[in-house]
């Protein structure tokens, strides 16, 4: 194990969901009676033999979508939660920071805070001591070290937080993306700091859904999904799967399974086409767009409407929003109907992007799902040169032209 | 250092070592819940003391003058104080203890260290608590000019025996809260019953004499009886024939033991269900 910090073996993690197990005396009587121990009782595996090795000095992102895992392995490797299968080993002292400022308490002072967050996070006092001046510089809070940190601004008190965390000097680093929240700045600082303690060849497992911030950090990636490693591989590869993924996992398919809202009005159905090449769920950078919905209702009465439609990228950035209330079209359903948009052209970068629908009706959310289907966009020679730009490169293409104006004399 | 967690190993061990370890958690941990009890209050530390005091007057007024109760030779407050001092850290390291594991879940779901270390350090707080009824205690027996008994030699066994059934009880109760919130009220119940059921106020003799010799078993089997008659036994040098609780302090060993061992055994799910 001399090169290898940290070893994971067919790593599994079952939760019980549904209703909980005996939350109250009475019941877990009531289950003795009924001779029966589980009532509406369902398991869920979170993670599904999970195997994997990290080099010393490796920086590994783990890669995934929101549910496949990435906490639930994060959590287990932080010991915070027990395996129900598999084990793994780790050699060297392991700091992991699933959110900063544990334990902070609101009447103690800065000082005070620092020792408390310093030694649950495992650092001893008097490595707390040494270094106490250096985590106070770098929170710039040196004025108000000994007030209360329920004075301090939120900005102050994540920034105290955050220095003490920053202090830790651990062989292996295990690190939430939930880090970089507040603002620009923080997360800059955040990101750099990691930056930092990546290049100084201590092994740091790094969980995000910021590709970006995964591609500056690691150099290689663990794609989880639905619990289960799919793919170890250099980082940019795992990157390039993950995106993949999203494409063919949305593709064409209308998914209903994430709604909210009253339902006394909901969406149906959805299709989203090209108005000119009449293909569904493929668009052509440029082109209109034609989005029909088709809408059922509980009762008959008159649902004075307003409907969202949004286009989101893979990351999750809004681009485009059509909103009947900004759009000033009043919408009054009374029976089962089906609602169309007819847009301008539409000049987002080709690339995969996710569809939210929110559908209100008398002021009330009735009906809310996200990504409920995918739309690609295609290229087809839009600059009309043969060339044209990268995926990602730009999130938006705009024909041009460039000319010189006037030419400078002398 | 080497982590190891093997999911197919059953065997639960205390693991005393990385308790050790801890041990600056368990200090600071404690410094906390010190200075957080009477932040932002105009009279501070005094609380600390104004409250066993109160408690203590209001003992001298009923059972002492009212209802007259019989403590020989000694007068009553000294009576009353030596029985006040074992159950005022018994009550508060158990009641503390717990509830210090559903107090403590933001921390049990972001980071890992023993969890032993919350409800154990809440024997160190007590500590603060008993040093200022023994202080209130000193002060009492210099007024009423009452000797100090030469038994005093075994004031550290009761007091060790008296922060173990604490553990004991406060260990187990956090385990169970976790799982059955009922426990959140039965702890202030226990608290608020086991201040009349142990003779603290009177002398056992007392109420044993009335009630039949059954009863009399089960009273006596309460741990912290035989406590504070062996508080009384070492600081007042009355005599001390209960027993029971010897056995008592057996079967708190037992249970002091199994908490710690169910408390292991729950340790790896803790985060999970609370």
């Amino acid at each position: 194990m001399s090169d290898i910090a940290v070893r994971v073996e067919g790593l599994g993690k079952k939760y019980l969901i549904g209703k909980q197990r005996h939350a109250t005396i009475g019941e877990r009587f009531r289950s003795i009676w009924a001779k029966s121990d589980h009532v509406d009782e369902s398991e869920f595996w979170a993670l599904k033999d999970v195997s994997f090795e990290i080099k010393k000095g490796e920086a590994v992102g783990i890669i995934g979508k929101n549910g496949a895992g990435k906490s639930t392995l994060l959590k287990v490797l932080s010991k915070i939660t027990h395996p129900t299968t598999g084990r793994f080993e780790m050699e060297g002292r392991v700091s992991s920071l699933l959110e900063v400022g544990t334990g902070f308490h609101p009447e103690l002072t800065g000082r005070e805070n620092i020792f408390l967050n310093g030694t649950i996070l495992g650092m001893s006092r008097s490595e707390i001591k040494s270094k106490f001046d250096e985590i106070v510089a770098f929170s710039g809070v040196e004025k108000f070290i000994d007030t209360p940190v329920k004075h301090y601004s939120s900005g102050m008190y994540v920034r105290l937080a955050f220095s003490v965390a920053a202090h830790l000097e651990p062989e292996i680093l295990i690190i939430d993306e939930v880090l970089a929240v507040g603002d620009a700045e923080f997360q800059k600082k955040c990101l750099g700091k990691m930056d930092e303690v990546a290049k100084q060849g201590r092994t740091v497992i790094f969980v995000s859904h910021n590709i970006g911030a995964v591609r500056n950090l690691c150099s290689e990636g663990l794609l989880i999904e639905e619990g289960e490693l799919s793919l170890k591989a250099n980082v940019d590869n795992i990157i390039s799967k993950y995106q993949n993924n999203f494409k063919i996992d949305r593709n064409q398919r209308v998914d209903f399974s994430s709604r909210i809202g009253k339902g006394d009005i909901r969406v149906n159905q959805i299709e989203i086409f090209d108005k000119k090449n009449k293909l569904t769920g493929k668009v052509y950078v440029g082109s209109d767009l034609e989005i029909k919905l088709g809408i059922s209702i509980e009762e008959k009465v008159t649902y004075k409407s307003r409907v969202i439609v949004g286009i989101y990228d893979h990351i999750g950035v809004s681009c485009a929003r059509f909103d009947s209330d900004v759009s000033g079209d009043s919408i009054d359903i009374v029976r089962d109907c089906s609602l169309k948009c007819q847009t301008q052209p539409i000049y987002l970068s080709p690339g995969n992007y996710s569809i939210n629908i929110a559908l209100y009706g008398n002021g009330v959310m009735q009906d809310y799902i996200s990504n409920v289907v995918s739309l690609e966009v295609k290229n087809d020679d839009f600059f009309e040169t043969g060339k044209f730009f990268e995926d990602n490169m730009t999130r938006i293409w705009l024909r041009n032209q460039w000319s010189i104006e006037d030419e400078v004399q002398g | 250092m080497k982590t190891i967690v093997d999911a197919s190993k059953k065997g639960i061990s205390l693991d005393l070592k990385e308790l050790i370890r801890y041990k600056d958690l368990f200090l600071i941990l404690a410094y906390r819940d010190f200075r957080v009890r009477y932040a932002q209050t105009y009279l501070g530390f005094i609380w600390a003391f104004l409250q066993p005091l109160a408690t203590l007057t209001i003992f001298t007024l009923v059972f002492g003058k009212a209802a007259k109760i019989d403590t020989g030779d000694i007068p009553y407050p000294v009576f009353a104080v030596v029985g006040m001092s074992a159950w005022t850290y018994f009550s508060f390291v158990m009641s503390q203890a717990g509830s210090s594991i559903i107090g403590a879940q933001g921390m049990i779901k972001k980071i890992y260290f023993p969890r032993l270390v919350i409800p154990l350090g809440k024997a160190f707080v007590g500590l603060i608590d008993y040093a200022i009824v023994f202080s209130i205690l000193v002060g009492i027996m210099i007024y009423f000019q009452y000797p100090i008994s030469s038994n005093i030699i075994f004031l550290p066994v009761f007091f060790l025996a008296n922060i173990m059934s604490a553990l004991a009880f406060g260990i187990w109760f956090s385990t169970l809260t976790i799982r059955y919130r009922d426990f959140k009220h039965i702890i202030p119940f226990t608290v608020q019953f086991g201040l009349y059921l142990t003779p603290i106020a009177y002398p056992a003799d007392l109420l044993v004499e009335r009630i039949p010799e059954w009863a009399a078993v089960i009273y006596y089997l309460n741990p912290v009886a035989g406590i504070v008659e062996g508080f009384r036994f070492s600081i007042l040098g009355t005599p001390f024939t209960n027993w029971y609780a010897l056995i008592s302090f057996g079967i708190m060993l037992i249970i002091f033991v199994t908490g710690l061992f169910y408390f292991k055994k729950m340790e790896r799910v803790m985060a999970d269900i609370v």
